[in-house]
């Protein structure tokens, strides 16, 4: 078993936790198996200690996996956001959240080994693998509760669409391979300085496989029906950790070593960004639904990131990081907002925060909150990550994508307005407070925090973030 | 000395930062105390209101230039920092928002739903007005900026009345449908409309950084960059849509008239009194006094939009039935008088337009605090239903005289300071034209402003006998009003006190375009 320091140990830690898991939900008795997703907190509570003393700058398997600060910050990213998914899922009322509980938090914790993984990887097939061990549980997440036909529908579409994203990506990848003739990663960056159109269509179709992953307009028509049919506490964390580790790859694939040749895919990176912004928008005004309206709002907040991406700098990278810790924050804190209020009043329609304001003052400002920092409006998250990403593409020089940015922003504002609008302005049907369940309450409490210290004092996390991406560049 | 005692601790923050440690303390400690919570919110206000007179005193105008400066640095890796200072410009336009927010705390008296809240808001948003003013820092400004916009929302949607005057005509299903006349509607329209120009104050900002060779935000320090013409053109473009929607240039004006006849008194009054200013004030500061080739570039249609805000903004004055309708389009008129002024590029003009923004600050701040207080009592906004309230409330129709004879300019009020600077200008510019539109503009106000004047007031008392034996303002209302009408008059008797400092800013700004010409 490797030391603290090795550069294996979150991933052994995370597939001893699995095995744990396994047998402590094997040998309980009954139809109560929630005990569980307290381990698994747990342990995953160790792990996310552990990515602390982990260090930097080792490699395996001849350069195949590579510990460096990027997957480092990935990693503590993702185990974060895993730590507040499952916390949040545990308060969950359905009865088969009981009984197979082993099931739900394995599939997830086997997801998160898929993650890390990718994270770490520099080869094409251990990148694809992890990719698929990080997708294949989550098909199987959204369609958890089997009995209603709305999650198998949204299984399904989510299946199917991730699979044929999937052998896209395979697809772009094997012209990489054809072309470089080697799967290492560097080794592509390098054949890319021959300028072989064959292996910048492979990259290209590679990209658009992982825009379908992260979910980037046109690649976006599985995102609002998933989101609506599955459990929230787990959409939180699907809306978040999965697009992460698709930005991770699409670091790894055509950043990392790339010199000069990066420039090449400020085209492609700007029009995706500029469609998805747009798209995501305007799709979100008519929403009436919360989740969906969040689902919508995710693709733009997607495509605000990939302006960063098509910034093609270090300061663009640091800042879709930056950008994605805010996002993780924001959006998992308005999805868990979501699940209390869905709980208490059995509804996600805009129509159920009417007058939350009069009735829990402190979830409607929370909410509030992680509005108005999706949104980017000063002093939370969300306004420093927009304002970053914009910076890193006006350096680039691209102020036209900066201006559709920052107007489609007022668009965003309106559909978040709205929802405030119920909240603050409307009268309330009722007069009883929402009842939050204390761990929910809680993860809500941890998306304030994140939301308000970083909104409030970026520096750190942008000291962060700008070393994760030193050694890319 | 004064001068001595106010620069030895940071009079800028304070008056700043003031009304938001007065937003904290309501929500913190005034918990459903209405009075306390009104006691709060005056004294919030009156702090701002007597350090700002007191530097306006002691301002030193032979000196000239930005003082009263404080500098801490934020966020030196980027060039981020603290900096506070006011020259001419901005000490008056701190004065303005000093005396309306005092005023306005005062008339909303009779706010009794979520006082506490209503409070909290408005002296957040007012912190937000006081920051851009004083903020030397391009970065910071934005970010009060924002403190300055947002708030609105809440505060017309929860506070805001819905018009009584329903819309009709061919697209009166339409408006129906979407809402027009409806706080919601108003307040969301407001909002998206101020944010839609905050994105491209965000983009100049950004760009004019990345350009600049200082790495800083600094406005001193960008104010020394010679930047690209082709950049100063479209920056300069961005700055002018950004903070001219705020400004209520045609055609982006539409948010005004329904927000601020949404928006509840001490609103409006802050909204159209100060918020509009703080539009011209930078295009004004930021725009030409940071890119003198962009201004030289699009002067004439600055200057030409503004003309057609006059007319335009008038004639729909004079179309409205709503009493709160008439003085929301009167505002669009006379902002296009701001913008005229400094459009013209000389000094009588940028002089008369500064002027304007205080006269028209003020009298506009006094036109809406009187519309709260008719409507209190009658409860009713529609002119045409109203008639012989001088009878019942002639204080109210007093003051409301005063008010509207300074909106028509008549000498020995504010307003006709303003306007006669600003005309004189405009004869003096490449553009002489400009005068006309301008004059029309005039003209149309004294008929919209003696007809409302009239028909409320001093004619024939109505026989509706929901308007019989009206009150006057009393006790606290007084004190908006006094405190108006008294400052409407000392500067249009005594000019010169406002126009020696804002003289000694417009002079270097304007030598700096003349020796481009």
């Amino acid at each position: 078993m490797p030391e603290a320091g090795s550069p294996l140990v979150l991933e052994v830690g995370l597939g001893i936790l699995m095995l744990l898991v396994f047998f402590v939900g094997l040998f309980t008795p009954g139809e109560d198996r929630r005990r569980v997703g307290v381990l698994t907190a747990i342990g995953l509570v160790v792990l996310f200690g552990f990515s602390w003393r982990s260090e930097a700058g080792t490699e395996l398997f001849h350069g195949t996996f590579v510990q460096d600060e990027l997957a480092l910050f990935a990693k503590r990213l993702f185990l974060l956001a895993t730590l507040i998914g499952v916390l949040a899922s545990l308060p969950l009322r359905a009865a088969a959240f009981a009984r197979r509980a082993t099931e739900y938090y394995l599939a997830i914790l086997a997801s998160l080994l898929g993650m890390l993984v990718l994270s770490s990887a520099r080869d094409l097939v251990l990148l694809f693998v992890a990719f698929e061990l990080m997708s294949i549980p989550l098909y199987y997440l959204a369609g958890f509760l089997k009995r209603e036909p709305e999650a198998v529908e949204a299984a399904l579409k989510f299946f199917l669409i991730g699979t044929v994203s999937s052998a896209v990506l395979a697809y772009g990848l094997s012209f990489m391979y054809g072309i470089a003739g080697t799967t290492d990663v560097r080794g592509i960056a390098h054949a890319l300085g021959a300028g072989h159109p064959m292996l910048l269509l492979g990259m290209l179709l590679a990209l658009g496989g992982l825009g379908f992953k992260i979910a980037a307009f046109p690649f976006h028509m599985w995102v609002p029906d998933t989101y609506e049919a599955a459990s929230t506490p787990f959409v939180a964390w699907l809306s978040v950790a999965p697009k992460a580790a698709g930005f991770v790859v699409i670091f790894r694939l055509y950043l990392e070593g790339m010199g000069d040749r990066v420039l090449y895919w400020v085209p492609a990176a700007a029009a995706l960004a500029t469609v998805t912004i747009i798209g995501g928008n305007l799709m979100a005004i008519p929403q009436q639904n919360v989740k969906r309206l969040l689902a919508y709002s995710g693709v733009a907040h997607i495509g605000y990131m990939l302006v960063g991406f098509a910034a093609v700098s270090a300061n663009g990278a640091a800042m879709m990081l930056f950008y994605l810790v805010a996002y993780l924050f924001g959006n998992m804190g308005a999805f868990l907002v979501v699940e209390a209020v869905a709980q208490s009043e059995g509804s996600e329609a805009i129509t159920a925060y009417r007058g939350l304001a009069q009735r829990s003052p402190i979830l409607a400002l929370c909410m509030l909150l992680f509005l108005l920092s999706l949104g980017g409006i000063p002093f939370v998250a969300g306004f420093w990550a927009k304002l970053f990403v914009f910076w890193a593409a006006a350096e680039q020089g691209l102020y036209w994508l900066v201006l559709v940015g920052a107007v489609l922003t007022v668009v965003a504002l309106f559909y978040y307005l709205l929802v405030a609008k119920r909240m603050y302005i409307d009268a309330p049907e009722r007069r009883e407070p929402v009842p939050v369940p204390p761990l929910l309450a809680f993860c809500i409490f941890l998306c304030v925090l994140g939301v308000l210290v970083t909104g409030i004092y970026p520096k750190p996390l942008v000291v962060a973030a700008l070393r994760a991406v030193g050694p890319l560049f | 000395m004064s001068a001595f005692s106010l620069s030895s601790f940071p009079v800028l923050s304070v008056i700043t930062w003031s009304p938001f440690v007065g937003a904290l303390l309501i929500m913190f400690l005034a918990r459903r105390h209405a009075l306390l919570v009104r006691g709060l919110a005056v004294v919030a206000t009156a702090v701002p209101l007597v350090l700002s007179i007191a530097i306006f005193v002691a301002y030193d105008r032979e000196a000239a230039g930005f003082q009263f400066f404080e500098d801490v640095p934020l966020v030196p890796a980027l060039g981020i920092n603290y900096q506070l200072g006011v020259d001419g410009l901005s000490l008056l336009m701190v004065l303005l928002t000093s005396i309306i927010i005092f005023a306005g705390a005062w008339a909303s008296w009779t706010v009794k739903v979520r006082s506490q809240e209503f409070y909290a808001l408005l002296l957040l948003l007012v912190t937000g007005v006081y920051g851009v003013f004083v903020s030397l820092d391009l970065f910071v400004l934005f970010l009060f900026y924002e403190i300055a916009v947002l708030p609105m929302y809440l505060l017309i949607g929860i506070w805001g009345s819905t018009g009584e005057v329903r819309p009709q005509g061919v697209f009166g299903w339409a408006f129906g449908r979407t809402g027009v006349g409806t706080k919601e509607y108003a307040a969301m329209k407001l909002t998206l409309y101020l944010l839609f120009g905050s994105a491209f104050i965000l983009v100049g900002i950004l760009a004019l950084y990345v350009a600049g060779d200082s790495s800083s935000f600094s406005f001193l320090e960008m104010e020394l960059t010679q930047f690209d013409p082709k950049l100063q053109s479209w920056v300069f473009l961005a700055f002018y849509v950004g903070f001219g929607i705020l400004a209520g240039i045609w055609p982006l004006h539409t948010w005004s008239p329904d927000g601020h006849a949404s928006a509840p008194t001490a609103v409006s009054m802050l909204h159209a009194g100060v918020l509009m200013k703080l539009g011209a004030y930078g295009v004004v500061r930021l725009g030409m006094g940071l890119l003198p080739d962009g201004t030289l570039q699009w002067s004439w249609l600055v200057g030409t939009i503004a003309c057609v805000n006059i007319v335009y903004g008038a004639l729909s004055a004079m179309a409205q039935t709503d009493l709160k309708y008439v003085i929301a389009y009167s505002s669009v008129s006379h902002m296009g008088v701001v913008m005229l002024g400094a459009a013209t590029l000389t000094e009588v003009g940028l002089n008369g337009s500064v002027y304007q923004m205080f006269a028209h600050g003020i009298m506009t701040g006094l036109f809406f605090a009187l519309v709260g207080l008719v409507y209190e009592k009658a409860h009713s906004r529609e002119i045409f239903k109203m008639g012989g309230f001088a009878r019942s409330m002639p204080g109210i129709a007093t003051a409301f005289t005063i008010a509207g004879l300074s909106s028509l300019g008549l000498p020995a009020t504010a307003g006709f300071v303003a306007e006669l600077l600003t005309f004189l200008g405009a004869w003096q510019s490449s553009h002489a034209w400009w005068l006309f539109p301008a004059v029309i503009g005039a003209y149309l106000t004294a008929i919209y402003v003696l007809r409302v004047t009239k028909q409320i007031f001093w004619g024939p008392p109505s026989t509706d006998p929901h308007f019989q034996n009206l009150p006057d303002a009393r006790g606290p209302e007084w004190a908006a009003l006094w405190i108006l009408v008294a400052v409407i008059l000392l500067f249009g008797i005594w000019p010169s006190l406002a126009l020696g400092p804002v003289d000694t800013a417009t002079m270097p700004l304007l030598n700096r375009l003349w020796v481009l010409q």
